[in-house]
């Protein structure tokens, strides 16, 4: 009940919730709504939007929204396991070091400083060029391994900060293991703040594969929102004609929304998490 | 102070402005210049990197500062057939070929070119690349035994003993001709002795002399000349990272032909710069560039003439035959009934492609020169047919379940068709091509290979069952059928003039060593051995049994002739070539430089 309250109490909050159910469903239900080969059309390259193709066609004269329903999947199913891989890497390094300090810390921070100092996107870019990145769990693995450098981080200032604290000096005293403070104590404490972090991490990751297909440097599908934004720009001219238009605003649209709908919808998911914020309204 | 003083100023900064505008608009003349704007086809502009036609990133540009013996104006049945350019004229014969020199020729330091310059060209030839032993050299074609200096202006440039290559003019007068005060300290005096023993017998001298020569052209190949010496019409003045700027080179041998004092070849990145420079009218003309019919539109619009030529190569799909079914003639006339190759055209290449009509390993230019009419109306068209498709596959016991085609033994069939990253007409074709397949009861999945380079190691490798590949490279009709009964299909021409064959080493393609034309058997690859060693009389008939068996096996699915689209831009500058000018492909293969130099584009 607080749940929902907490959601409705502004409008914003419905909306962003609203927005990434739709596209969570798009993802989840899209291949099932256009099931069947996306169909072609040489006669009709670049129509615009009618009643027919509500957000017009693209090279090949298929219906752009088919591919933003169909193309939907892969990009969030990537965008979601990347975060995922993200959270639990950087949460189980940041966790480690900040409780355990000394060696321990010195190790794992200059591992996860290695890992910051990484070029993300050029790294990918090389390795794409041995691994076809055909299956999301492909991508979302690249992403997540090298991303998690920034939340190990956060997660160790939170937990050097913790682990101060009253309860969790009575779990030492206690003679309670690592582990058992580490995932029974502090685990849940920092739960909320890793969530936060996770659907923050969502919009960045739906940034990193979308420009990877943008580039043109890993696998061509005509339903994937960067490979239609590669073809809009480098092939269908959208930039010196207005034929293509629709086809590269189409996918920019769909990644706008759900940065909206995140950012709208983390409003609520502070407050749910942050006793503080409830009292105060 | 007076009206008239206050209005000094402004007026003063007025006409500066003005003044500016007029000298730096793209292509504006001034009184004392001409500027000619275009992009290089071949080489964006990379700053920094050398002025050296041997460098893979170098700042070079054929036609203009860059200079061959002759320039090639693709006639396919005539591989001698070439525009005069440092050589005046020249003679070819069964051994070799006696080039005279332009009367003149001039490098852009005053000094003329000679016949020395020549050699140390010919030789820095074979170190880029051409450097084999044995059979393998004598492959290659530029098979250069010995050049001799007959006199002043004359050169003889023989082929080792044993070749007999009939491209070997060709490849010899397409070769680019550098100074050798420039280039010959890079380059050992016993270069040719090095050359010579590439034939040596013994397999260690043999060996021992590519290692010298691939040494040698990899310091030519990184040398960095500290200017341009040029025997073109134009020499390169500077190189910034967006443009070179080339002067018109004085001591050029036909400069009162030359109009424009200046050149500038844009950089870019892509064919979207190049739409950008064309759509702001920046360009005097431009070289093919694959764009969609949206941006022909509005290049159109801005006021360019489009010319369309034959380019001699084709986008085809192709199959390894060891890989079944790809190994059944009747599967693969089967796939060619169902992809639709004027739809497939439409979508992938809709400016520069013309769908594949008649299917022979050529393109339809060279396919109606080497066959007689009544030839051509008797190759099979493939049109578009699904039932004769179904017909084919079932006599050929396979079955359908629902809407899936099944192999004999009864597992579904699946196409994984294969194309390479960033080949955009490629992918788009893959697309339409999976489609109408799936449509007909083939799932087919598009896969990419990440660069060409690993994709032709992969081909050759026999990774892929089912993909794209360029076929019909000419223009002559050896070189085409190369493609297709060369190497790749695993023959080796040796150098006494025996053919063999292998199953491994290269093979990928894996076709039948026989095929049945009007039911006498031919073997394809002892054929296209023989066509470059054959007068294109002599090898008309060869190329006509060639041309038959392939329409009628399919090692190959043509998808589309690409065509070149050029452009022309005629507000600056006019007598640009036109559809009608003879040797138009040649022109057009060739560039703007080349027009120049046959008395082409004058100011307008």
């Amino acid at each position: 009940m607080t749940t929902w309250r907490v959601l409705t109490r502004r409008p914003g909050r419905v909306i962003g919730l609203l927005i990434l159910a739709l596209f969570a469903l798009m993802a989840v239900f899209g291949p099932y709504l256009y099931a069947g080969p996306l169909a072609v059309d040489p006669n009709a390259i670049y129509s615009a939007p009618s009643a027919q193709h509500w957000l017009g066609t693209d090279f090949a004269g298929s219906d752009v929204l088919q591919e933003i329903v169909i193309g939907a999947r892969y990009v969030l199913e990537t965008a979601a396991l990347s975060a995922l891989f993200a959270a639990v890497i950087g949460t189980l390094v940041g966790l480690v070091a900040g409780y355990h300090r000394g060696p321990t810390d010195s190790v794992l921070m200059r591992l996860t400083d290695f890992v910051l100092t990484i070029p993300g996107l050029p790294l990918l870019i090389v390795l794409s060029t041995i691994w076809s990145f055909g299956q999301p769990y492909e991508m979302a693995i690249a992403l997540g391994v090298t991303g998690w450098g920034g939340v190990a981080r956060a997660v160790r200032s939170q937990t050097l900060s913790l682990r101060e604290r009253g309860f969790l000096e009575a779990a030492r005293g206690l003679g309670l293991s690592s582990r058992h403070v580490i995932f029974r104590e502090l685990l849940p404490n920092l739960a909320p703040f890793v969530a936060m972090n996770m659907l923050l991490a969502v919009i960045a990751f739906i940034g990193a594969e979308v420009a990877l297909f943008f580039l043109g440097v890993v696998p061509f599908s005509s339903s994937n929102w960067g490979v239609m934004l590669n073809q809009a720009v480098f092939s269908g001219g959208a930039m010196d004609s207005p034929a293509a238009l629709s086809y590269l605003l189409a996918p920019l649209l769909c990644i706008l929304l759900i940065t909206i709908g995140i950012v709208l919808f983390l409003d609520a998911v502070d407050e749910l998490f942050n006793p503080r914020l409830r009292e105060r309204s | 102070m007076t009206r008239l003083h206050r209005l000094r100023a402004p007026l003063a900064l007025t006409a500066c402005a003005g003044l500016l505008a007029a000298c730096s608009s793209g292509g504006k003349t001034s009184s004392t210049t001409l500027v000619y704007t275009t992009v290089s086809a071949t080489n964006p502009i990379t700053a920094g990197a050398p002025m050296n036609p041997f460098n893979a990133s170098g700042n070079y540009f054929p036609g203009f500062d860059t200079m061959q013996l002759g320039f090639d104006k693709q006639n396919p049945t005539n591989p001698e057939d070439f525009f005069p350019a440092i050589a005046a004229s020249w003679t070819i014969t069964s051994s070799g070929i006696t080039v005279r020199l332009q009367p003149g020729a001039k490098w852009s330091d005053g000094t003329p070119v000679t016949p020395a310059d020549v050699k140390l060209s010919m030789a820095i030839a074979l170190t880029q690349g051409s450097a084999t032993v044995g059979a393998g050299f004598l492959t290659q074609g530029l098979d250069i035994g010995s050049v001799t200096e007959v006199n002043s202006s004359t050169i003889q440039i023989d082929q080792a003993a044993g070749g007999s290559n009939l491209d070997f003019g060709r490849l010899v007068l397409g070769q680019y001709i550098v100074p050798a005060e420039v280039y010959g300290s890079l380059v050992p005096s016993t270069v040719w002795d090095t050359i010579t023993d590439l034939t040596s017998t013994d397999a260690a001298t043999a060996n021992a002399a590519v290692t010298k020569l691939n040494a040698i052209g990899k310091i030519v190949s990184s040398f960095s000349p500290a200017k341009d010496v040029s025997a073109g019409p134009f020499v390169v003045a500077r190189i910034n990272p967006g443009s070179a700027e080339l002067t018109r080179n004085p001591d050029f041998y036909g400069v009162a032909k030359i109009a424009p004092s200046e050149v500038i070849l844009r950089h870019y990145s892509g064919n979207s710069d190049i739409w950008g420079y064309m759509k702001s009218g920046e360009l005097d003309s431009a070289p093919y560039t694959s764009m969609p019919t949206n941006i022909l539109d509005a290049v159109e619009g801005a006021g360019y003439s489009r010319i369309d030529t034959a380019s001699y190569v084709d986008a085809a799909i192709a199959f390894n035959e060891s890989d079944a079914p790809y190994d059944q003639t009747t599967v693969r006339q089967a796939l060619a009934y169902v992809i639709d190759r004027q739809a497939v055209t439409k979508v992938g290449e809709p400016v520069g492609g013309t769908a594949a009509a008649d299917l022979t390993g050529m393109v339809e230019a060279a396919t109606k020169q080497w066959l007689t009419p009544a030839q051509v109306s008797s190759l099979n068209p493939y049109a578009p047919d699904q039932s004769k498709a179904a017909s084919l596959l079932t006599a050929a016991g396979f079955t359908k379940s629902g809407s899936q085609w099944l192999l004999p033994g009864g597992t579904p069939w699946k196409i994984t068709l294969q194309t390479v990253s960033g080949f955009s007409d490629w992918n788009a074709a893959a697309t339409v091509i999976s489609s109408e397949l799936d449509a007909f009861g083939i799932p087919t999945q598009v896969k990419l290979t990440s660069d060409f380079a690993t994709y032709k190691t992969d081909m050759a490798a026999g990774k892929y069952a089912v993909g794209f590949w360029l076929i019909a490279l000419g223009p002559s009709a050896s070189a085409a059928y190369q493609r297709l009964y060369g190497q790749d299909d695993g023959y080796t021409a040796n150098a006494d003039g025996t053919v063999t064959h292998s199953d491994g080493g290269g093979n990928w393609q894996h076709t039948p060593t026989g095929y049945t034309v009007g039911g006498a058997p031919i073997d394809p690859g002892q054929l296209t051995a023989q066509l470059a060693t054959l007068s294109s009389t002599a090898a008309r008939p060869v190329v006509q049994q060639l041309a038959l068996a392939t329409n009628a096996q399919l090692p190959v699915i043509p998808i589309w002739d690409y065509t070149a689209v050029d452009f022309t831009y005629d507000k600056r500058f006019t007598d640009f070539p036109g559809p009608s000018s003879p040797d138009i492909n040649g022109l057009m293969y060739d560039g703007p430089g080349v027009w120049m130099m046959q008395g082409y584009v004058k100011a307008k």
